[in-house]
């Protein structure tokens, strides 16, 4: 460590501004103090950089809770309201195919022959079959921003669809002679992040295998491009271009992540056609892939009971939707009931629905209390089963002969089915959790293996598991993608199972790198790392951090507003006396208990809290500090308002669920019954008044339809005291802005939310 | 690297303190007998509980063991001082660590009991630098004397004498700092410095 200068000499002498020789001590002390500042901001930098990554993974994590509680209000429609219901039948369409039909009859739905498209059109013009001009023109266009039209859409998905029919459930690549073998992550609609890996890697090609790990839509806007980019990459390099399908390859997670809304702004005419097309292709994706017959690329992970041997038998194409399990086939048995109409509603299920208010802490996963994708995929399946019993036993009833009915109905009822049905009992719910473990699994450090309750499906899996699993089948490592990483990769369990994710900046700009893999054939892994820098070019690192900083600081803000009536109970319990005021250490410990989320509170509550008098928060008017922002609202129940808004994003999925027609606004009258049932289950009373008065709160088409994007925006939060710093700010900004020219802006909407 | 001037008396466990500001001659340090033998067990713990908390909340943002075990590198230990406002110097860490071999910095560990003694000492330290000593340390570099410092020199410096920095931490620190003639105008890079 150097502690003073190595030579006195002429080298290092300074001089001031006199000429005179400054003595190199003065020198030296000046150096190390200037270091000392240095290294200090440089830590603080990193203790920002380190709680925000956190804050982003508790976001996460708060954000699958969502999910459950979807899947929660979804099962506790279907277990208490009779099939018959109107209140099922807003939602349960989705469950079921509603036209019989085969697959060729499919095609024709599917029809694009006689789409025209228009002259004016200038993006590419596909013919079929693809080569690799033409797909590079594709990527080139959408680079450009153009979008393929519905008919070359349609099109290319057909083609696709027809490929992906012939391809077993485990892709088999080898590593032939020199070939490198580039493995990506998780893309989630981020073209950018895409396009970087093409211009530093290389285009797929013979040279250039590549397999694509799953989770290519949802959250990203681009999320259509990317899949068309890559289905034309499968069509033109079919033996070298590798899918396999991830947990949002999903129509019903499509629903609440983006993917479903983004196809149906972008194609409005024919956005109906391709989701459902899109939905069989997601069905028919490969569900691993395996190099050398030594590394599994899979897109979650895996538990105790995974088997590579089963999973090569399933028929994955009937596993349309982790909420939907497959129809079954063929009725095991014959069952006489005395009342059929009754049936349904008696079928027993057993699962019991999570608390709301508190989500399980993520520490404690002893006992599996919440509905989990298996849970309700199997009550699913008994209440579908319940249909079909006595759909049977009413056409029973008009046939003569019984035994010729059974065999003719179960062909009639049972739509997709081929004929030769295997008997599937109990088989089809093993291979349905086989496949949950797949696509929705995370590893763990302590051994063992425990269901995955923060996803509610699939498993968290320990080392010991991965090294019987790898001992098991022959392999070497497990790649697998699913969780973001902060340097786009990770290694765990002994180096044996690694992580790539591939799409940077995923919370934030600045948030994350993203990387993807290459194994040659001494399968040995080769990383490269990236980070898409368009949206924070120009700023300093510094800068960015801050930035980024700033949005985990407000999504956080709205998770605390949200909980404000479990917060204030928390804080008035310990301040026994009343005084509205309580301790910093109590604040963090009564916000730890309440929302679980493991985040260094002590360490955040500056950016919390405005101010405190001599160590002491005044928690009343905090709150009143993280407002609701529309005034109007205010004649609501603060309580009313703040649940429904806990429960936005299950709010929002339902309301897409009940829009059949996907055109973006429901009835007024499903809009009331959606919002009934959702507070009957929260045991709230809603009243017509109240739903009046959200309706209201909104602009309104006035045609007696609610526009369900207008409606969520009611719910925006902004922290009241920051909206109005940020107008002055915005104010003085403008003033300024009218004297010099201003730059493009990609999305001003979202510069003006950078000064709140 | 121990210069071969004036070299009083050295005792064994210490390196000569590199930067002692009393010592306004040529060599670094001549020995003060401040503190002969660092005891850490011997330091009284005047935290207040709160400020203990949010110690353990930074502690546990650095906490890089796979099981959150609570213990980090030793190579980590005077980040996690700075990051809570601190500002020891290379040296002063490695003082208070024991001075460790150079292998040991990435692969010992210490825990939060053990670390809340060394932060107690560093926080004791007098001399942490006052703003206007910053000023004066740039000034020493400012030829001129009209408020700007050349940024190839401050660069030379910074990464040639002192507790040296590497080119990627010089490049942080001066990342947009210099103006098109390569002269950075001190006291906002003092001001962004401190703001960090």
């Amino acid at each position: 460590m150097g502690c003073g200068a190595t030579k006195t000499s002429k080298f290092n002498r300074r001089f001031d501004k006199d000429g005179h020789a400054i003595p190199a001590a003065i020198t030296i002390k000046a150096a190390v103090l200037i270091q000392r500042w240095y290294r200090q901001y440089a830590a603080r930098m990193e203790m920002r950089r380190r709680y925000t990554w956190n804050i982003f993974q508790s976001m996460e994590y708060a954000d699958l809770q969502d999910q459950i509680k979807l899947y929660n209000f979804l099962g506790y429609l279907m277990d208490n309201f009779t099939r018959s219901s109107s209140e099922r039948k807003l939602i349960s369409h989705i469950f079921r195919e509603n036209e019989v039909c085969r697959d060729a009859e499919w095609e024709r739905y599917f029809s694009f022959t006689n789409i025209d498209v228009p002259d004016i059109y200038a993006g590419p013009r596909l013919t079929f079959p693809l080569d690799m001009d033409q797909v590079a023109d594709l990527v080139e266009a959408f680079k450009n921003k153009q979008q393929l039209h519905s008919r070359y859409v349609l099109q290319l998905l057909l083609e696709t669809w027809r490929l992906l029919r012939v391809l077993p459930n485990i892709n088999r690549v080898s590593t032939c002679h020199s070939k490198e073998i580039t493995i990506c992550g998780d893309l989630h609609g981020q073209l950018e992040d895409l396009l970087l890996i093409f211009y530093k890697n290389g285009m797929p090609s013979l040279e250039k295998p590549y397999v694509f790990n799953g989770d290519f839509v949802d959250r990203g806007k681009d999320s259509m491009e990317i899949l068309l980019i890559l289905f034309a990459f499968l069509l033109v390099y079919p033996g070298d271009v590798y899918l396999n399908r991830g947990n949002h390859e999903d129509h019903i997670i499509n629903l609440r992540y983006g993917f479903t809304k983004e196809v149906l702004s972008k194609y409005k005419l024919h956005g109906r056609r391709i989701l459902k097309l899109l939905q069989k292709i997601f069905s028919w994706l490969p569900l691993v892939t395996v190099i050398d017959q030594r590394v599994l690329i899979v897109h979650g992970g895996v538990s105790d009971t995974t088997d590579l041997a089963l999973i090569a038998r399933v028929d994955r194409h009937r596993y349309v939707s982790s909420l939907r399990p497959p129809k079954k086939k063929t009725p095991s048995r014959i069952n006489v009931y005395a009342n059929s109409e009754r049936l349904p509603e008696t079928v027993l299920c057993k699962n019991t629905m999570g608390s709301l208010t508190f989500p399980k802490p993520f520490g404690a996963r002893d006992s599996f209390q919440r509905r989990s994708l298996q849970d309700f995929s199997s009550t699913m399946a008994r209440t579908l089963e319940g249909e079909f019993e006595v759909r049977r036993r009413q056409a029973e009833f008009s046939l003569s002969s019984f035994s010729k009915s059974h065999s003719i109905l179960s062909t009639a009822l049972s739509p997709d089915s081929e004929p030769d049905s295997s008997q599937l009992t109990d088989n089809s719910n093993d291979e349905w959790k086989q496949i949950l473990d797949l696509l929705w699994s995370d590893p763990m450090s302590q051994d063992g293996c425990i269901p995955n309750e923060v996803r509610g499906g699939g498993c968290y899996w320990g080392p010991d598991v991965t090294e019987d699993f790898l001992n098991r089948h022959n392999l070497q490592l497990i790649i697998r993608s699913h969780e973001c990483k902060q340097d786009g990769y990770e290694f765990c369990h002994n180096r044996k199972v690694l992580t790539i994710f591939s799409a940077s900046n995923y919370y934030e700009a600045g948030s994350n790198r993203g990387a993807f893999v290459r194994l040659g054939p001494d399968l040995v892994p080769y990383f490269v790392q990236y980070q898409v820098t368009h949206m924070t070019r120009g700023l300093s690192f510094p800068q960015s951090v801050k930035r980024t900083e700033h949005t985990a600081f407000k999504a956080l803000r709205e998770l605390l507003f949200v909980h404000k009536s479990d917060l204030l109970s928390a804080f008035q319990e310990i301040d026994k006396e009343n005084t509205g005021l309580i301790c910093l250490n109590d604040w963090a410990s009564a916000i730890e208990r309440v929302l679980h989320l493991d985040l260094p509170w002590q360490v955040l509550h500056p950016q919390l809290l405005s101010s405190t008098k001599e160590g002491k928060l005044d928690y009343q008017g905090w709150f009143r500090d993280l407002a609701l922002k529309k005034p109007r609202s205010q004649h609501i129940e603060q309580t009313m308002l703040e649940t429904l808004y806990r429960h936005r994003s299950t709010l929002e999925t339902i309301f897409r669920i009940v829009d059949t027609d996907n055109s973006g606004l429901i009835t007024f009258e499903d809009f009331r019954q959606t919002l009934k049932l959702l507070s009957a289950y929260l045991k709230m009373e809603i009243s017509d008044e109240v739903i009046n008065g959200l309706v209201i709160s909104t602009d309104t088409n006035n045609d007696g339809s609610i526009d369900i994007d207008e409606f969520m925006e009611a719910f925006r939060l902004v922290d009241k005291s920051r909206l109005e710093r940020g107008q002055s700010l915005l104010k003085l900004k403008q003033d300024t802005d009218k004297c010099l020219t201003s730059q493009t802006v990609d999305n001003p909407a979202s510069q003006t939310e950078d000064l709140l | 690297m121990a210069p071969k001037k004036v070299e009083p008396k050295k005792p064994e466990p210490k390196k000569p303190e590199p930067k002692k500001e009393e010592a306004p001659a040529p060599a670094p340090v001549p020995e003060t007998p401040k503190e002969p033998e660092l005891d850490l067990k011997s330091v009284p713990l005047e935290f207040t509980a709160d400020q203990i908390e949010e110690f353990r909340d930074a502690f546990t943002l650095f906490d890089e063991t796979p099981t959150g075990e609570m213990k980090i590198r030793y190579a980590q230990c005077g980040d996690v001082m700075r990051a809570l406002g601190h500002n020891p110097t290379n040296a002063d860490v490695l003082t208070v660590l024991g001075k460790p071999k150079t292998e040991d910095m990435n692969t010992k560990y210490l825990d939060f009991e053990t670390f809340l003694p060394m932060l107690q000492h560093i926080s004791r330290t007098k001399d942490q630098g006052t703003f206007e000593d910053f000023v004066e340390g740039l000034r020493v570099f400012d030829k001129e004397g009209n408020g700007t410092v050349m940024g190839a020199e401050l660069r030379h410096v910074l990464a040639t004498l002192g507790e040296k920095m590497t080119e990627d931490e010089v490049d942080r620190l001066m990342a947009g700092q210099e103006d098109a003639n390569g002269c950075i105008n001190y006291t906002s890079f003092i001001k962004h410095i401190l703001s960090g």
